[in-house]
């Protein structure tokens, strides 16, 4: 058995040693989770061995079945089997009418309180939204990493789709956490994939040469195009582009359509139909990359499919991924010829049309040896390994921009951009604004984000009510509004108002989201059901919560705490950290949240002076190597 | 780095209109390397959130000076100098020559050769917005704050056209 180590009272533990971090493509048809172990990025394989999880959930009486199973139910019971799920996040009911597929689902009231605004899927096990849906994908994948890495997690990297907009990314992150993971970071999934390939790694001569490179994503159900610019070590996404409802599940529509049509069926078709004759389509598909002419059934008709005619069906799509490739170019003002590396990203890459006419557009053989399948998971598994602290890559940044722009609804519906599509974020940028009514002390913020001047042709994020203004004559108040966007694209507003210096109290009401309430209620809904210990759960995240702080406590006293405290800080820091501990080991999860504040308060004046340190550090470094360079 | 430097001071360039782009981007990158939020990931909460500030502002500031009339106004801000966004030149001979640029944007679509003639609008807004740019970096220099700041109303008009003709160019090859 091995010996417990215990530290001397008032010395520090050595920190943790290896953290448990996965990476997570939650993709739209399939998702992985990969971890680093040994040095080495790899998928994590379920009991049967396979890596892929299907994103497929079923709804049964009985419980809920994600994955393989799931799948293969889809023709049989489509009305409680949710596939393409991702599709829906950070969506309203309209858009995906919009969407214009023949979904067979049985939506119920969207207005319904604590839907968010969000599509609500009626299934035998009840109602359920696209957030809880993909919580527990994720669930699956997460006790996947556990089981495989001996323990809970300690972070994840979750990817998502470059061109994802504020709402699919909060929407995204709030699965996470209904799911219970630590979100390190939500990663864009072109960035993972050259990051899988090792890009920014140094050539025999340990050069690393400053390039371009384009990741061409074809998923299931989304297409990206994102232009990276390698530089020292520093990812920068130049541009992003795309159409997050483009995809391989469409080649599939195609084919199917082309089927019904040779085989006199028609165009409108219920759900089981269209269910088999989607799964004939990506048969022919798929075998079609062996064979130049396939033999194709359905009923009573058989004939064959070409790789004439299939090229003829997608073509018209792919033309469209190409498109939105040459944009992506203009943006991030290239010439295809300036493209040093194509990577290729996603299942329907396989596709050999797509192959040939990517390889066409950009002129140059495209990367595609890792498994496209998996190769988002893999970037993500080694970015998590960095985040988390267990490995230092002091060379690589990845430095992402907002794929739309971000604005406000002004007078007449038009709107105002505040932050321009492709900045790189974090970004903040504060606006002030003026009562228009004598005693007036709130107002609303509509925040909206796409690229068209009316803002019913943007997307609608979310309205921010402010309260809280003293009450002045119409236009004397000055209200300064500062938008913030994190390194995840997620927004924050906060609000002052300048003469009086009044914090205006800020509620957020997303327009397809879910609100801080509505997470509380899920997660107790969740346990309910899983019949999850709720208690147990809150004090396990609470004492990881705690674990984090002292550790993060712990090696910034190491690395300066003796040069930037005095005796008494330093004493009071180790009072407040020893009473943490205390809580930790034996407190209820109040006790140690609170433990955790103080501490977090004891220790900003500490947080400060460090980072001064670094910004001196930074501005040395500096003035040394810029003017010696000529 | 502290709230309070001007950008150029976070970049360690001197206060002027003619920017090294290479040092600003060297120097960019040596600063996200420090400042990034992904850098502070496993630290404290209060660390994370200074972070993301730090990394912010110095975004703020490489995309000011990056651009040449966020740049321009920018150092006429520097120099006290307030501009409204509402106002515009009263220059009537730029006028008429921006209206007569813009009638023949205006006419690509039903000239013989769109693209040619797209090509010729872009190189003359071009070299007209060059011309605008010498100007202010001279009267900013010689502290003419008037001039620098009538160029730099010609720039962001020029600027708008530049873009214009980009979408249409780009609406043409769609």
């Amino acid at each position: 058995m091995a010996l417990l180590q215990i530290s001397e009272p008032g010395q520090t533990p050595e920190p943790h040693q290896r953290k448990r971090a996965v990476g997570i493509d939650l993709g739209t048809t399939n998702s992985l989770v990969a971890t680093v172990r040994s040095g080495a990025a790899e998928s994590l394989p379920a009991e049967d061995g396979r890596v892929i999880l299907p994103s497929a959930v079923r709804y049964t009486e009985a419980g809920v079945e994600v994955g393989y199973g799931a799948r293969a139910a889809a023709g049989e019971d489509p009305y409680n089997t949710l596939i393409s799920i991702k599709r829906f996040m950070g969506r309203g009911l309209a858009d995906i009418k919009n969407f214009g597929d023949q979904l067979p689902y049985h939506f119920a009231d969207p207005s319904a309180e604590g839907s968010g605004g969000m599509p609500v899927i009626e299934t035998v096990a009840g109602t359920v939204n696209p957030v809880q849906v993909s919580a527990e994908i994720l669930k699956v994948l997460a006790q996947r990493g556990a089981d495989s890495l001996g323990g809970p997690l300690d972070g994840a990297v979750i990817t998502v789709p470059a061109y994802f907009d504020e709402a699919q990314r909060q929407a995204t992150k709030d699965a996470a956490k209904l799911a219970g993971l630590k979100v390190l970071r939500l990663l864009n999934e072109p960035t993972a994939a050259a990051v899988a390939y090792g890009l920014d790694q140094p050539d025999e001569g340990g050069d690393v040469a400053d390039k371009t490179i384009a990741v061409y994503d074809l998923g299931g159900g989304t297409f990206d195009i994102s232009i990276l610019r390698l530089s020292k070590g520093v990812f920068e996404v130049l541009s992003t582009g795309g159409d997050s409802a483009l995809g391989g599940d469409d080649f599939d529509r195609a084919i199917a359509e082309w089927i019904a049509q040779e085989a006199g069926l028609g165009t409108d078709h219920d759900a089981a139909t269209q269910r088999n004759l989607l799964d004939a389509a990506c048969a022919a598909k798929e075998a079609l990359a062996g064979e130049s002419l396939v033999p194709v059934s359905y009923g009573d008709w058989s004939g064959e499919l070409s790789r004439e005619k299939l090229a003829e069906l997608l073509d018209p799509l792919i033309a469209k991924t190409l498109r939105a490739c040459k944009r992506a170019l203009r943006d991030a003002d290239l010439n295809a010829e300036e493209v040093a590396e194509v990577v290729l990203v996603g299942g329907s890459t396989r596709t050999l049309r797509v192959r040939e006419k990517v390889q066409a557009f950009f002129g140059r053989e495209p990367h595609a040896d890792i498994d496209p399948d998996q190769v988002v998971a893999i970037g993500a598994a080694l970015q998590a390994d960095v985040l988390v602290g267990n490995k230092s890559r002091e060379d690589l940044l990845l430095l992402d921009v907002i794929p739309l722009s971000l604005g406000i609804e002004t007078m007449g519906g038009l709107t105002e951009k505040l932050i321009h599509r492709n900045t790189t974020i974090p970004v903040a940028k504060a606006q002030e604004f003026t009562t228009f009514k004598d005693g007036q002390t709130a107002m609303a913020i509509h925040v909206v984000q796409g690229e068209r001047e009316l803002v019913q042709d943007c997307r609608s994020l979310a309205r921010f009510e402010l309260r809280g203004i003293p009450p002045m004559v119409a236009g004397a108040a000055h209200i300064r509004v500062t938008f913030q966007v994190d390194a995840d694209g997620l927004l924050s507003v906060t609000a002052l108002e300048k003469s009086s210096g009044v914090q205006a109290e800020i509620t957020v009401k997303p327009s397809y989201g879910l609100g801080d309430s509505d997470i509380t209620r899920m997660l107790q809904d969740s346990y309910a059901n899983a019949e999850e210990d709720i208690a147990a759960r809150a004090l396990r995240e609470a004492q990881v919560e705690a674990e984090r702080t002292l550790e993060a406590m712990l090696v910034a006293l190491q690395e300066n705490g003796a040069e930037l405290l005095s005796e008494q800080e330093l004493g009071e820091l180790e009072r407040a950290m020893e009473a943490l501990r205390l809580a930790h080991n034996g407190g209820t999860p109040e006790e140690i949240r609170s433990r955790i504040d103080e501490l977090n308060t004891l220790s900003e004046p500490f947080a400060a002076r460090r980072m001064d340190k670094s910004i001196k550090r930074a501005m040395q470094g500096h003035s040394l190597d810029e003017f010696d360079t000529p | 780095m502290e709230l309070q430097q001007n950008h150029f001071e976070i970049f360690g360039l001197p206060v002027g209109y003619a920017v090294d782009r290479q040092a600003l981007a060297r120097r960019y990158r040596e600063l996200q390397q420090e400042f990034h939020p992904d850098r502070f990931a496993a630290k404290s909460e209060r660390e994370q959130m200074l972070s993301m500030q730090y990394a912010a502002q110095i975004n703020e500031a490489n995309n000011t000076l990056k651009d040449p009339v966020a740049r321009a106004a920018y150092l006429l801000q520097l120099a006290g100098v307030e501009i409204n966004p509402e106002q515009t030149t009263a220059d009537g001979e730029f006028l008429m020559q921006q209206m007569i640029l813009r009638e023949r944007l205006e006419d690509v679509r039903s000239a013989a050769d769109p693209e040619a003639e797209l090509e010729d609008l872009g190189s003359e807004a071009g070299q007209l917005f060059k011309a605008q740019e010498t100007a202010f970096s001279t009267a900013l220099q010689g502290s003419v704050l008037d001039e620098a700041k009538s160029a730099l109303l010609k720039l962001q008009f020029l600027a708008k056209l530049q873009r214009q003709i980009e979408e249409l160019e780009e609406d043409l090859l769609d």
